[in-house]
């Protein structure tokens, strides 16, 4: 990945994620753009480069709400983590493998959260039932089609 | 991947996850005080600086295709502003030219042109540098109504003078043969005694007028015109000065001089030719002031 290139998946990953929820969020129910992303730069890139990044869009998503600044810098950076883990016992290039893992880690992300709040605000954050059913599917779609603009622009 | 570089980077990877965990459980630990607000507004402003700006980002967001319309459009402006600015260029050159123009023609109506002659601007477009006392061209032919033997002037100044004559007329341009050139005559007369001589040419820079009546006091800086009897020219038209009385004959009743042109050949740009025949429908030219000599 050249440093242009990174630079310009980073940023217009940001603007995406941003322009998606004002425009495109339906009861609420959004990919997570920046999280799918995530684990697709674990997958390609390695769990190293894919935490600094996630954590990094973490924060980002973080200044966008009033509570909890720092959650999803730390589920973003576990999910670069665990999609690290699973690189190593399976091939998450394949689609298949990639769309699972990133379903999975969705209704992880959805857990996680929660239970943040629970620890640090003294209630279970939940996200909503059109979040918590809808998102795993679009992530694993964003996580898919992000892999097809990965092999098109020869791995950015 | 080798196992070695497999096993480094899972080493690595447990670093980075424990330090970013760390950095985001504190930021998680911390209440919003003050300095994690002012922490989360420099990531916010670093991250986005759209909603850092607030509902000034988004409107300029929301601007950004008009701004980029209207910089469309200016940039359309500013290009066909540049076109007429050029064309304008092109303008203020053609109307400095005929502002040269209307100053020469404005002077040739002193011009006390004869009757039942049409006067015709015309430029020189060709001279051989052989020939170069001889003959010019000039770009005005039959279609402007030149004939054989129209006199031909220039301008000094606000003079005029007599510069030659017609000798070849083709459709769009004509030849005028110089009065410089040996084969040239005509009669003029001095200003001094109005004694009556015959200017011919030379084939070089001066003219000489012959058959001076030897009692004729001739000084220097005499001018000579042309005279009433010319059958080519009008009257009075400026030709030359004297340059020098040459020695008379003594068995010869006459005497001549050598005249310097009152116009070079080289610096002839433009002439006036008299024409005899005017075009189809061209009404008779209005009529003129002499000119003041």
């Amino acid at each position: 990945m050249s440093f242009v290139r990174g630079m310009l998946l980073f940023i217009g990953a940001m603007f995406l994620q941003w322009w998606w929820n004002t425009h495109l969020a339906y009861w609420g129910a959004a990919p997570q753009i920046l999280l799918a992303l995530t684990v697709l730069v674990a997958a390609r890139r390695g769990p190293v480069v894919a935490m600094f990044v996630g954590w990094a869009w973490g924060l980002y998503s973080d200044t966008l709400r009033a509570d909890l600044f720092g959650a999803n810098a730390l589920l973003y950076t576990l999910a670069g983590y665990i999609a690290g883990v699973v690189r190593r016992q399976m091939d998450l290039r394949a689609g298949g493998p990639l769309a699972a893992t990133v379903f999975l880690i969705s209704w992880g992300y959805a857990f996680a959260i929660g239970g943040l709040g629970y620890v640090f605000a003294k209630s279970f954050f939940w996200v909503g039932w059109p979040t918590f059913i809808a998102a795993p599917f679009l992530n694993a779609a964003v996580a898919l089609i992000g892999a097809l603009a990965w092999e098109a622009w020869g791995g950015l | 991947m080798g196992p070695e570089r497999m096993q480094r980077e899972t080493r690595i990877a447990h670093y980075v996850v424990g330090v970013l965990t760390t950095l985001s459980l504190i930021l998680l630990s911390l209440s919003l005080s003050s300095p994690v607000r002012s922490l989360k507004a420099c990531a916010s402003y670093i991250f986005d600086p759209i909603s850092y700006e607030g509902e000034r980002g988004y409107q300029k967001i929301a601007q950004a295709p008009s701004d980029l319309r209207a910089l469309l459009s200016a940039d359309v402006e500013n290009r066909r502003l540049q076109d007429e600015l050029r064309r304008m260029a092109w303008l203020k050159s053609d109307v400095e030219s005929l502002g040269l123009e209307n100053g020469r023609l404005r002077r040739a109506l002193g011009l006390k042109t004869p009757a039942g002659r049409y006067p015709v601007w015309a430029h020189v477009m060709q001279r051989d540098p052989q020939r170069w006392y001889a003959s010019v061209a000039v770009d005005a032919g039959a279609d402007r109504g030149v004939s054989l033997n129209d006199p031909v002037l220039g301008r000094k100044d606000d003079a005029v003078v007599a510069v030659g004559r017609v000798i070849e007329v083709r459709p769009h341009s004509s030849t005028v043969m110089l009065l410089t050139d040996q084969r040239s005559a005509a009669a003029a007369y001095l200003s001094s005694g109005t004694y009556e001589g015959l200017i011919q040419g030379q084939d070089g820079p001066r003219l000489r007028m012959n058959y001076v009546n030897s009692e004729a006091r001739i000084v220097g800086d005499d001018i000579v015109f042309t005279s009433p009897t010319s059958v080519t020219f009008p009257p009075d038209v400026l030709i030359g000065r004297v340059a020098q009385v040459n020695p008379r004959d003594p068995f010869l009743a006459l005497q001549s001089v050598d005249v310097s042109p009152a116009l070079d050949a080289a610096s002839l740009q433009e002439v006036l030719i008299l024409r005899a025949h005017p075009l189809a429908g061209e009404p008779a030219p209005p009529v003129l002031v002499e000119a003041s000599q």
